[in-house]
């Protein structure tokens, strides 16, 4: 018993002593750079409502076999505007597959902005409460996952695609990923 | 000038702490006479300092590093004052400047039946304190650095997030808060070298742990509403760490007052109120530590530097480790039988400081889990909102079935059948409210809805079944019945807002209008304007119900021209019972703009419950003034 009480009276210099260890350690580290906890990980699982088609639904099985690129849009996000024209070069030419997530979006807009401006995208899943996103980490509007043969999650890039992303990051990967086995 | 004899007085001031707490190392009455007339001037000098450096500003005195990297030509004076505490730098004068302000007030105004030995120890205490303090200050971080020339410079400008009024307050409040615990912890320390904590003792401290609490819960809800108007989410609470830093010593000081008058009216719970002044003193500390270091990243941490951050942790553990090790060696003194039965208003005082620091602890969790990992190298996460409401709502909820029933339990001793018979219709009532309200209203049913409006309404009614029972409502129950009506009324409007808020994001054009919660909201018109110091984008919406006459609605877009930054100013139209709050975000190149719109119900009710406690604190210290007063 009066062991216990020992015990017990020095237990709060022991926790302080443990809590300011850590923050010891913590001052050297850089919470800056985040990366993904995703990256190397299977892509999460859902099954969403298709933009196009209502009765379909969009699961995680449409990654089996070939490379997909998962992006994040909606109509309400300009970056997402200027790098629509982008996503659709790089599907005709690139024969990127491009997986939508339409993000906390309004459906009728979204398939009007499709129509208008064109699609590139082979097919659109609908988050619209954005329940989807945050299982895949998602910070904000554009976002562009690559998921490899496996579905494994391989790369995250945030902003919109431009020249300098595709050229340098995104073309590589997609080459090496392509030349994976299944 | 100016800079170089604010500079003068911060080393003044230094010298002027280590007298006061060299001086209070032996309880002779001349060297307490000394310590505290050290302290008086100690406050005269920073006093100067703080007024030096806000003269730099107002004077637009940019060979001062830290003027120019906070201030602007164009800034107007009025956020040019309150930019003196904007940055690391100030803010650090300001704590300094606080803690002087608090011993002060100290020497000035405690109850004279506190015991020479005890004043002694506790100049001492706030001197070392003190002395850490404007140490840190003057070594790493003093605002009167000054860097020559810097001619044609015009200044880096207040980062536009702070130039709000809100800045001007919120800090100095927060500051009185945290900082005032020193004086807690002070007594705390005294108590242990002196080995005894008797009533004069729990007496003498109860309104130095009561004040800074009020200011504490004043400077939470200003952080809050300043959050929600100026972030742009519309909202009030993001579990950020900065937000954590200050509800812990919060919630672990609200556990210390109760815990202080089961001391001061019972003689027990000594050990834990000891611990509890320890603790808040402590959390107070490591919410600047967090805020100042730049261990963890957040909206808020304007000044991150490695080595101030050394120097801090260093700091907390020669003062907080020396304390919690004063503690282990001499709690046994303090340690006493229980002399109360399991149903007692001690038993429940006593749950009330172990789910409160549980609730401490849990948030500890959060806030440090990713810095546990990433010292671990197991990764590096975010926790976020997911998390903290998960743990934190499972944690409080019994609490506030408690504090029904704790103010009608008996010391001592309480039947269970006496309380039951007189507190089952009031349960009764507050189940069959929450059940009908929302469901009359025709609200979608939740559980959790109902439990939240249940656990409200049950403490009002309670509270007020309390009132009622006295024969005579007296000051010093006043203090409580407020401060737990504003709790409940805290706890309803998160309840209600939480439960029924609703939002939209989309694309519109002028001309267009949509719909949220049955508000139509009709974007009118784009108009450009210049403020002193940005140039501003503001839109124009009317907003009816059910074709009521239209209320305009503006939310802007800035651009701070000397930091090219743009912020969003969101419309709010505000009623008791509602917010509508819309935000500008982006504009398209076709003249449409991104805009979010949030209906956010009740959202008023938790700042107001925020203020009752304010105003519940001020009550309990007047009625502890008064009778402090009838005794003399």
């Amino acid at each position: 018993m009066n062991r216990l009480k020992q015990v017990r009276s020095i237990l709060p210099f022991i926790i302080f002593a443990m809590i300011l260890f850590l923050l010891w350690r913590g001052l050297g580290l850089r919470p800056n750079q985040v990366p993904s906890p995703l990256i190397n990980q299977s892509a999460p699982e859902f099954s969403l409502p298709d933009l196009l088609d209502a009765k379909k639904s969009v699961t995680h099985k449409e990654f089996a076999g070939h490379v997909t690129f998962v992006n994040v849009w909606a109509t309400w996000c300009v970056s997402c505007a200027e790098e629509h024209r982008a996503l659709l070069q790089l599907a005709q030419d690139a024969h990127i597959e491009f997986l939508g997530l339409n993000y906390k979006d309004d459906t009728i807009a979204a398939k009007k902005w499709l129509q208008q401006y064109g699609n590139p995208y082979k097919r659109v899943a609908v988050d619209s409460d954005g329940q989807a996103a945050i299982d895949w980490g998602v910070y904000g509007t554009p976002e562009t996952f690559v998921i490899d043969k496996k579905g494994v999650i391989r790369y995250k890039q945030v902003g919109p695609i431009d020249n300098d992303a595709w050229e340098k990051t995104l073309k590589p990967l997609v080459e090496k990923l392509r030349n994976e086995r299944a | 000038m100016v800079p170089e004899l604010g500079s003068f007085a911060i080393i003044l001031a230094l010298c002027f702490s280590i007298i006061q707490g060299v001086s209070g190392f032996k309880p002779f009455r001349r060297l307490l006479r000394l310590s505290m007339t050290a302290a008086i001037i100690q406050f005269i000098f920073l006093t100067i300092a703080m007024l030096c450096l806000i003269a730099s500003f107002v004077m637009q005195d940019i060979t001062v590093i830290y003027v120019r990297e906070h201030s602007h030509a164009l800034l107007p004076v009025l956020y040019r004052i309150g930019a003196a505490w904007g940055g690391h730098e100030g803010s650090l004068l300001l704590w300094c400047l606080i803690l002087a302000g608090w011993t002060v007030a100290f020497i000035l105004f405690s109850d004279k039946k506190l015991s020479q030995s005890s004043r002694s120890n506790i100049m001492m205490i706030l001197g070392f304190i003190s002395c850490g303090f404007i140490t840190f200050l003057f070594a790493t971080s003093n605002p009167f650095q000054r860097d020559f020339p810097a001619s044609l410079i015009t200044g880096n400008d207040l980062t536009p997030i702070l130039q709000d009024p809100g800045l001007i307050f919120h800090p100095p409040m927060l500051y009185l808060g945290y900082v005032g615990f020193a004086i807690g912890f002070a007594f705390a320390i005294s108590a242990l070298i002196e080995g005894k904590l008797n009533q004069e003792w729990a007496h003498a401290c109860r309104p130095w742990i009561v004040l800074p609490w009020s200011f504490l819960s004043c400077g939470i809800v200003l952080g809050s509403w300043w959050a929600y108007r100026e972030l742009g989410w519309g909202g009030w609470w993001f579990w950020d760490p900065v937000e954590n830093a200050s509800l812990l010593p919060w919630l672990s000081a609200t556990a210390l007052l109760h815990s202080l008058v089961v001391s001061e009216k019972r003689q027990s719970f000594k050990g834990w109120t000891v611990l509890l002044a320890i603790i808040t003193f402590t959390l107070s500390l490591l919410g600047t530590f967090l805020v100042r270091s730049g261990v963890l990243v957040s909206v808020h941490a304007f000044a991150n530097d490695p080595t101030r951050g050394l120097f801090l942790l260093c700091y907390l553990a020669v003062i907080i480790g020396g304390a919690f090790l004063l503690y282990g060696f001499r709690i046994k003194d303090f340690y006493q039988d229980p002399q109360f039965e399991l149903l007692s208003r001690e038993t429940f005082l006593l749950l009330n400081s172990v789910i409160l620091l549980t609730a401490v602890f849990t948030i500890v969790i959060g806030t440090l889990y990713p810095i546990i990992l990433d010292a671990l190298s197991l990764g590096k996460i975010s926790v976020g909102e997911p998390y903290f409401n998960l743990v934190f709502l499972p944690v409080i909820l019994p609490l506030l079935l408690l504090m029904g029933f704790a103010p009608h339990v008996h010391w001592k001793k309480q039947a269970a059948g006496l309380l039951w018979k007189k507190m089952r219709f009031t349960l009764f009532f507050s189940l069959i409210i929450a059940v009908l309200v929302p469901f009359c209203l025709g609200f979608e049913f939740s559980g959790l809805t109902c439990l939240g409006i249940f656990l409200s309404v049950w403490i009002i009614l309670a509270t007020v079944q309390y009132a009622h029972t006295l024969k005579q409502i007296e000051l010093k129950h006043w203090g409580m019945i407020v401060a737990h009506v504003g709790i409940a009324i805290v706890a309803l409007g998160v309840t209600v807002n939480k439960s029924y808020s609703a939002e939209r994001q989309i694309k519109m054009l002028p001309g267009e209008s949509v719909s949220l919660a049955g508000y139509q909201f009709t974007f009118v018109n784009v108009d450009e304007m210049r403020g002193v110091n940005y140039e501003a984008v503001t839109a124009s919406f009317d907003v009816q119900k059910n074709n009521s006459i239209p209320e305009r609605l503006e939310a802007e877009q800035r651009i701070y021209t000397a930091h090219q930054e743009t912020l969003g100013k969101p419309g709010i139209l505000v009623n008791p019972f509602r917010d509508l709050y819309l935000a500008l975000g982006n504009g398209f190149p076709d003249g449409g703009w991104s805009v979010r719109i949030y209906y956010k119900p009740m959202v008023r009710w938790i700042w107001a419950g925020g203020f009752l406690l304010l105003i519940g604190g001020f009550l309990s210290l007047l009625s502890q003034i008064k009778k402090r007063d009838e005794n003399e």
